[in-house]
């Protein structure tokens, strides 16, 4: 048996706590209060009760395949107990960040994990994009005891990454001590509605938020930047100040197409003008009727030098000090990530020396950049969820003329949204005359194949590679062979029999499935070279599930301390 | 040979795309892609032109319209502005057999009004004889894939709209084989009057569609041949061009004298989109044909593909 170290009764909101020293140890005050204590033991038994059937459904569904086992564990303890997310999370010494945004919650809150444990403390997350409040009680779950306690909760800090639509529900649950807020774009109309409506549940989030909160914002992104004003505890923002990654600066030309999803001054309503423009609608704005403007910001990138494809030194300057920190990825969204995490940092009070070593040593995570090593061939996981990741994504891959192999895999399960119409924003024109080899595949493989197609990409030096083939077409291969067959002899064997024959009879070169894209893919990446993988959310799933399988990445789901 | 004619095109045509600031949710760039490169394989020239808001619409400008979808914030200004700047151009120009494609938002504006959940009633321009109702957060949203029977045979696209939209005696669009359309209730999808379309299809519908973006383009080249300003309003040297099919008769009869005004019968009884050089649309049927199946519609799939996949 393992010693709490902390006492059920230590019941405190991490939220309230104020200044970043130690806190004192439990108030046992509480302890007099004997009606109390009695709800409290209830609510301690309920939650050891969701806790077992919690981790029991997680083992179970792990066991039997269904999935990561990583949802399951919090649904189920939800089901148990609604408050099993609240009970755990107070028990927490350090209490929570919350991380949230369209794009970078995860690597922002890879950022600050890395960070928080250069800097001794022990560090919680919800990982593996289960980010739903599910997610949230499934990494509590895990790691409590049966009897509703977390085990190893001193020295301990949690970071949650949340969903953009359920951020008024986390910060009710958990009211967190820093909250970050990465950017708002347009991603899965049908799920989270307008970018408008996520917006307004994340002001009443912002209202719902204790003054002791500190607010990480973005301030070259309007609507988030926008938030600052709402809120009366302290504010930090972060942006670049780096002129060179001004679009009119580039060498593209500047009517590229972007998608922009937020355009207007929210106070007045006329467009918002840019001094520079990094992407889509990220940038240094204001607004020529009413003066509203970008925020001063807190924590600036100064300057940002590309010492290669993923290693990039950017000066990072506060009111106080300028310092040079690397960045082990690639792309500007990264900058952005890295500077939300130094932000987070510098609320908690962390020292630089943490702050630089997190970021530099980083591991990059699921899907976000990671490398794994196949038959000679280096593969790189490169997710893209919606159309300024995606366009972000083309522009780190082909901006320096390299040609490159690529295998997109774009899938309209729920967790990608049911609705691919987005890929016709995104800009694969560029990538025009700049891939070396290029494969599609995934449940929408010929959607994206016929964007490609109208983008400018000719069809012969495309391999798609559906999940599926077509009912009607293997009907037509049928047909034609039983006319055929029919004719040669007097006897007509059962369709099904021939359909089973016959299924490759038509397109014999024809392959299905993810497991044969990657194979296509890495045939057609020569040896050590890199075949970059850009897909959706459940693609990346799949593929992740496919190497697993060939032994290549260790198990993701990890639900235990680190 | 083709290449010959992208690379010079002789013909122009003029697309007018109705708030392309405000009305652009997804895939709105698909269908204005799709028109510009179908058109440009036949050698003519999509020429597209914004029109945001204060802009007057002159119908003698354009071939064609489009108008798309936008967040309902965005949707107010456009919806004030449609019926005082662009109102009576917009009229005249269906009135004259404009094609014009209205999806999503777009539709909405052109029926009579959209009742908000919460709010005035917003005012559109009555082209369809439809409304659309919001009937709040508690009923949910149409949302999904959904395919529509449509001239013989079938339309796919995918759909999100929050309002219920009504006929009266606006002829739909099509039938829906599966999914909501206007309300989930009547299985009718979009609406047309005249050359004007409007519908919830979006994904974007043109570029799985090719047989509805060629018949717009269709509709467009005939009435500029007609009217005149596909050569800049010289009709007349035009003989041999190949962009135009076989039946040399139906330019004749396009482009030869408006007797008294009449159309000629040869353009009304083709298909408009029969004068265009067929392309390869293999890929585009069968992703057609693909999400057919994914609906379960296996025989309107084996269809699809059989008519125009196989034939090429």
């Amino acid at each position: 048996m393992r010693k709490k170290r902390s006492s059920p009764k230590a019941m405190r909101i991490p939220g309230r706590k104020s200044g970043t020293t130690r806190p004192q140890p439990a108030a046992e005050g509480l302890d007099t209060n004997s009606q109390r204590t009695t709800k409290h033991r209830r609510s301690s038994l309920r939650a050891g009760l969701a806790v077992v059937g919690g981790r029991a459904a997680g083992a179970l569904s792990r066991r039997l395949h269904l999935g990561g086992g990583t949802s399951i564990v919090g649904l189920v303890a939800q089901r148990l107990y609604p408050g099993i997310v609240g009970h755990l999370a107070t028990q927490l010494e350090y209490g929570s960040v919350l991380v949230t945004g369209t794009n970078g919650k995860t690597t922002t809150s890879g950022f600050i994990a890395a960070i928080l444990s250069d800097a001794g403390l022990r560090v919680w997350r919800n990982r593996e994009g289960s980010n739903l409040m599910r997610g949230v009680a499934s990494s509590l779950v895990i790691r409590a005891l049966p009897n509703g306690h977390l085990r190893r909760a001193g020295r301990a800090i949690s970071i949650f990454e949340v969903d953009e639509a359920v951020v008024p529900q986390a910060v009710q649950t958990i009211p967190p001590r820093v909250a970050v807020f990465t950017n708002l774009f347009r991603d899965q109309l049908d799920r989270y509605g307008e970018v408008d409506s996520v917006a307004a549940r994340w002001q009443r989030a912002v209202g719902l938020l204790p003054t002791s909160t500190t607010l990480v914002l973005n301030a070259d992104d309007p609507t988030t930047a926008n938030l600052g004003e709402l809120f009366t505890g302290k504010v930090l923002y972060f942006g670049i100040d780096d002129p060179s990654f001004d679009l009119t600066a580039q060498r593209v030309s500047s009517e590229r197409h972007q998608a922009i999803d937020t355009r207007t001054c929210p106070q007045c309503g006329s467009d918002y003008t840019y001094d520079l423009r990094f992407y889509s609608h990220m940038g240094h704005y204001y607004c020529t009727n009413c003066g509203r403007r970008r925020p001063q910001v807190d924590i600036r990138a100064v300057q940002v030098q590309s010492d290669s494809f993923d290693r990039l030194r950017i000066s990072v300057a506060t009111s106080t000090q300028q310092r040079e920190v690397v960045i082990p990825l690639p792309g500007l969204y990264n900058i952005y990530n890295a500077l939300a995490a130094i932000a987070a940092a510098q609320a908690l009070q962390i020292d630089w020396n943490p702050i630089a070593s997190g970021i530099e040593q980083f591991k990059p995570i699921f899907g976000r950049g990671e490398r794994i090593q196949v038959e000679g061939r280096t593969i790189r996981l490169l997710l893209a969820k919606n159309p300024t990741g995606f366009n972000e994504v083309l522009r780190t891959l082909f901006s320096d003329e390299t040609p490159r192999h690529v295998l997109f895999i774009l899938n309209d399960n729920t967790a990608d949204g049911r609705d691919i119409s987005w890929i016709w924003v995104v800009d694969f024109e560029r990538a025009v005359g700049q891939t070396a080899a290029l494969s599609v595949a995934g449940t929408r493989a010929l959607d994206l194949a016929l964007r490609l197609k109208y983008a400018g990409f000719a069809e012969r030096d495309m391999t798609i590679i559906p999940p599926t083939p077509l009912r009607a077409m293997r009907r037509e291969a049928v047909l034609n062979e039983r006319s055929k067959r029919v004719a040669k002899a007097d006897q007509v064997r059962p369709a099904v029999l021939t359909d089973k024959e016959q299924e490759p009879g038509m397109k014999a070169m024809q392959r299905y499935g993810i497991a044969e894209a990657l194979d296509v893919a890495i045939d057609k990446t020569p040896i050590g070279e890199t075949l970059f993988v850009v897909p959706t959310y459940t693609g990346l799933l799949e593929v992740h599930r496919e190497l697993e399988r060939r032994g290549l990445t260790p198990h993701y789901w990890e639900g235990r301390d680190r | 040979m083709k290449e010959d004619f992208a690379a010079h095109p002789t013909l122009t045509l003029t697309l007018g795309h109705l708030y392309p600031d405000q009305l652009n949710l997804y895939g709105d760039r698909g269908n204005i892609l799709t028109l510009r490169q179908r058109c440009l394989r036949r050698g003519i020239e999509l020429r597209v032109v914004g029109l945001g808001i204060g802009d007057a619409l002159a119908p003698d400008e354009y071939d064609m319209l489009f108008i798309g979808g936008g967040q309902d914030k965005e949707q107010a200004p456009v919806a004030q502005d449609l019926y005082d700047v662009k109102g009576i151009g917009l009229w005249a120009a269906i009135e004259d057999d404009m094609p014009m494609l209205a999806v999503c938002g777009g539709y909405q504006l052109l029926a009579h009004y959209y009742r908000p959940a919460s709010g005035p009633d917003m005012r559109g321009l009555g082209v369809f004889d439809a409304w659309t109702i919001h009937k709040g957060s508690h009923v949910p949203r149409c949302i999904g894939d959904v395919a529509i029977s449509w001239n013989g045979g079938t339309l796919v696209g995918f759909e999100n709209h929050g309002g219920r939209t009504y006929l009266g005696t606006a002829k739909p669009l099509g039938k829906v084989l599966k999914g909501h359309g206007n309300n989930s209730e009547d299985h009718t999808e979009g609406a047309f009057y005249r050359n004007a379309y409007g519908t919830y299809l979006h994904g974007s519908l043109l570029p799985k569609n090719p047989h509805f973006a060629d018949h717009l383009i269709g509709l467009a080249l005939q009435r500029s041949l007609r009217v005149g300003t596909a050569f800049g309003g010289t009709p007349g040297d035009h003989e041999g061009r190949s962009y135009i099919s076989e039946g040399d008769d139906t330019i004749v009869a396009a482009t030869g004298e408006r007797t008294n005004g009449s159309t000629p019968s040869a353009v009304v009884d083709r298909e408009p989109s029969a004068m265009l050089t067929p392309l390869d649309d293999r890929l585009e049927w069968e992703a057609h044909a693909s999400l057919l199946e994914r609906l379960g519609l296996y025989s309107a799939a084996t269809a699809a593909l059989h008519t125009h996949g196989a034939k090429l």
